[in-house]
């Protein structure tokens, strides 16, 4: 009973806050709510014993990821009242795109049972949670029978770090940054020059 | 009153439907169709997860990790080139992408 | 855990990519002005990987607890991207020193990229599939963008990404469904689970699976109805990235979609025939029909693309190993021409204009420049499909096998739609031979564009002596046959 009321608390501030960021007229609302939204998420994942990826989700998602989303949408100096307007053009057709669509997949969903089948398929049975804690379970396969995909997971974000700074990171002049091993290297003879200057002559 | 999976896969549809919503009706704002992608990720992630706990099976959490970590990529890769974009052409109204027909 | 240590030694390719392309990282960054440096190392790199592929035996191994598979098929495919990769470094640096703006990323993106389709034609699992996909788009979204101040370069960049990720999300929905309605995300635990179903067949969930799994590997190959990213990402690129797009990255997703049909759901074909036909058909007759309006050459190249692709995808309907054996040529010789063919666009420039795309500037080529209108002709007649150049046979080896299997509709289709597309290829050759010439310009001089061009069009027009083509058709032969066996 608790955990229905708990999920259903969970499952309709998510739903909630997703409407909200499709559409927020705000792309920072937007992004709050999206925070809101992973919360959300997180608890349904609590309550379904995946602990781990729960807090993974608040760390790697709302501390980094959206924080990311905030930093850009406030870095863009966007204006908006030009974004006032929103969807309503194509709003009815899409929302009754969209329920079709949701009311199929819902559909689906409802057909499934735990079959043989499954039970035959499966490669990796979740050891049980009195014996092994969540992370730990994960942390033993993680690392054994999925570490080439770890590896990847590893590169892919290499290409994620140098598309970044290839793509933003520019070289401006003007910008004074103080270099701290050009002045400690700084010689009396590199300051100044002596120059004789003769009497009337000029330099 | 028992919590039965089709219910999580039930909240895992409403969030995609709403993401591919978010993707294709708006025309405004490039960032919230990068926000629709992160909604449609999270609800594969939901499914997964709710699959992984109902057939007592690790892989399902496994490949979560794989596509929050890709996911995160995704995300900063998506803002670059929205900034480089954005350097260009001074707005990022979906309307504006146009230079190409298509 | 059945093994304690994995067999690395199937994978030594990608290994040895992977540490490379950190290694040329680190040379570009603490090595003042070593792009011409990190370029060639890149070239050679992916020609070291490429003889570590063809050293394995070919004999099918799992390795990565087997989520990770080399066959005599990953090495014919791994074959074709590496070739396509290593050239399309080669043409790359001969752009970018003509054109300055020459930054080292530039080839280690590339590396990375072609690492992940080395391991997308390797994947025996959801999970690596998703990865080798994802390690690819990202690489090559920032390739679309990488001239940052220019504003075609970079929205052709959002609109691949923004297109790329929502494919992403509809093949993980649909990789989700297949995990939780079949139980396992592995090829071949998939294929058997799907093979002891029996009377019932697979349940909904999975064929709704699949098809949401076929639709983001769609938007991969750019088949019709999600090929709508590619004229404009192929406009906007810069040209060799464009040259790079063409290729290698349509041949690994090719390789992975063979893969995915014939090999955990080849059980299910009755469920993904129609929608592969479909795909197949609507590819060919908008390739064909589309490109005739176009002005510019780039986006002429990517809507023959779509077209190629089309044809490419009628040999995975006869669902058996010939038709399998037919995509694997049709892609050898779709490299050969698409690589020829970018190398005698990126020769077209004039000095202060930078590249010529105009399709109304080729006019009077054939007297300016004859060996460059002649290499050009050979392509397009080629590209056109006829014959005895290598295109003819592309389209007669995939051809074949549907006959064969029964669908006669589909083959006077394909037939009809070449036939249209050989106008606006052959409207090239006329343009080229027989307009008014404008004003001349400086044809590329540079000895590997030279060589390159050479030797496709060489290859083209010998494709009909058996000894040129006998590797190929017997090492698609054999590769197809332990591929549709499973």
């Amino acid at each position: 009973m608790v955990t229905a009321i708990t999920f259903y608390i969970f499952a309709t501030i998510l739903v909630g806050s997703a409407i909200m960021v499709v559409f927020s007229k705000n792309p920072v609302h937007s992004v709050l709510f999206l925070i809101l939204a992973f919360f959300n998420a997180a608890g349904l994942f609590v309550l379904l014993g995946a602990e781990f990826v729960a807090m993974i989700l608040v760390i790697v998602y709302v501390g980094a990821v959206a924080v990311m989303f905030l930093f850009v949408v406030m870095m863009l100096d966007i204006n908006f009242t030009e974004l006032r307007k929103g969807v309503q053009d194509y709003l009815p057709i899409g929302l009754l795109i969209g329920f079709i669509l949701l009311a199929e997949m819902v559909i689906i969903a409802g057909g499934w049972t735990m079959t043989d089948g499954i039970a035959t398929a499966m490669t990796t049975a979740t050891p049980p949670a009195s014996e092994v804690t969540n992370t730990d379970a994960i942390g033993r396969v993680l690392y054994t029978d999925y570490i080439f995909l770890f590896q990847l997971a590893g590169l892919i974000l290499l290409v994620a770090m140098i598309g970044a700074i290839v793509l933003t990171h520019r070289k401006r002049d003007g910008v004074k940054k103080q270099n701290i091993g050009d002045q400690v290297r700084r010689r009396r003879s590199d300051a100044y020059e002596a120059v004789d200057v003769k009497p009337g002559s000029g330099i | 009153m028992e919590i039965g999976i089709e219910h999580y896969l039930t909240v895992a549809a409403m969030l995609f439907t709403l993401g591919v919503f978010g993707i294709f009706l708006n025309r405004k704002n490039v960032i919230i169709i990068l926000l629709s992608v992160e909604l449609i990720l999270l609800s594969v992630n939901i499914n997964l997860v709710a699959f992984s706990s109902y057939m007592g099976d690790l892989v399902g959490q496994v490949f979560t990790m794989l596509i929050l970590t890709v996911a995160a990529a995704e995300a900063s890769i998506g803002l670059a080139i929205l900034v480089v974009y954005f350097r260009n052409r001074g707005s990022i109204a979906v309307e504006d992408i146009h230079l190409m027909k298509g | 855990m059945n093994e304690i240590f994995p067999n690395l030694a199937v994978a030594y390719g990608e290994i040895f990519l992977g540490i490379g392309a950190m290694a040329l990282l680190m040379i570009g960054v603490f090595k003042k002005d070593s792009v011409n440096l990190v370029s060639w190392l890149s070239a050679i790199f992916l020609v070291v990987a490429l003889f570590l592929t063809v050293a394995g035996t070919g004999d099918v191994t799992y390795t990565f607890n087997n989520m990770f598979v080399a066959d005599k098929f990953t090495n014919f495919m791994k074959i074709l991207v590496l070739v396509a990769a290593t050239l399309a470094v080669i043409m790359s640096r001969e752009f970018f020193r003509l054109e300055g703006d020459d930054r080292f990323e530039f080839p280690v993106l590339m590396v990375l990229s072609t690492l992940g389709m080395m391991v997308m034609v390797s994947a025996n699992d959801l999970m690596t599939l998703y990865m080798g996909i994802e390690l690819q788009s990202l690489a090559l979204y920032v390739l679309a963008a990488f001239k940052r101040d220019s504003e075609r370069s970079t929205e052709a960049g959002l609109k691949y990404f923004v297109l790329g990720a929502l494919s992403s999300g509809i093949l993980l929905y649909g990789c989700s469904l297949v995990y939780g309605f079949i139980g396992s995300t592995n090829f071949s635990a998939i294929s058997m689970a799907v093979s002891n179903m029996g009377e019932g067949g697979a349940p909904v969930g999975a064929i709704v699976g699949l098809v949401f799994v076929l639709a983001g590997l769609a938007f991969k190959v750019s088949a019709v109805p999600f090929h709508m990213w590619t004229p404009d990402v192929y406009e906007g690129s810069q040209t060799p990235v464009t040259a790079f797009f063409a290729v290698a990255p349509k041949v690994a997703a090719l390789a992975l979609l063979s893969r995915t049909l014939y090999v955990p759901f080849g059980e299910m074909s009755a469920s993904w025939g129609q929608v592969v036909i479909f795909m197949s058909v609507a590819s060919m007759i908008l390739g064909s029909f589309a490109a005739i309006m176009q002005s510019n050459i780039k986006r002429l190249m990517a809507y023959s693309s779509i077209g190629h692709v089309g044809f490419a995808l009628l040999g995975l309907i006869a669902g058996n190993a010939e038709g399998l054996r037919g995509v694997m040529i049709y892609m050898a010789i779709y490299l050969v021409m698409n690589v020829g063919m970018f190398v005698c666009i990126m020769c077209m420039r004039r000095k202060e204009e930078g590249m010529v795309e105009d399709i109304k500037e080729l006019s009077g080529l054939g007297r300016n420049h004859p060996a460059l209108a002649l290499a050009i002709s050979i392509f397009m007649f080629s590209l056109a499909g006829v014959p005895p150049l290598a295109g003819f046979f592309a389209k007669w080896y995939v051809i074949i096998p549907i006959v064969n299997a029964g669908y006669f509709t589909l083959a006077t289709i394909a037939v009809l739609a070449s036939v249209v597309g050989a106008y606006y290829y052959i409207r090239i050759v006329k343009i080229m031979y027989f307009d008014e010439p404008v004003e001349e310009f400086v044809a590329q001089k540079s000895f590997p564009m030279k060589i390159i061009a050479t030797l496709s069009a060489v290859l083209v027009l010998a494709f009909i002596v058996p000894q040129i083509s006998s590797p190929v058709l017997d090492g698609a032969t054999a590769a197809a046959q332990g591929l549709s066996q499973k």
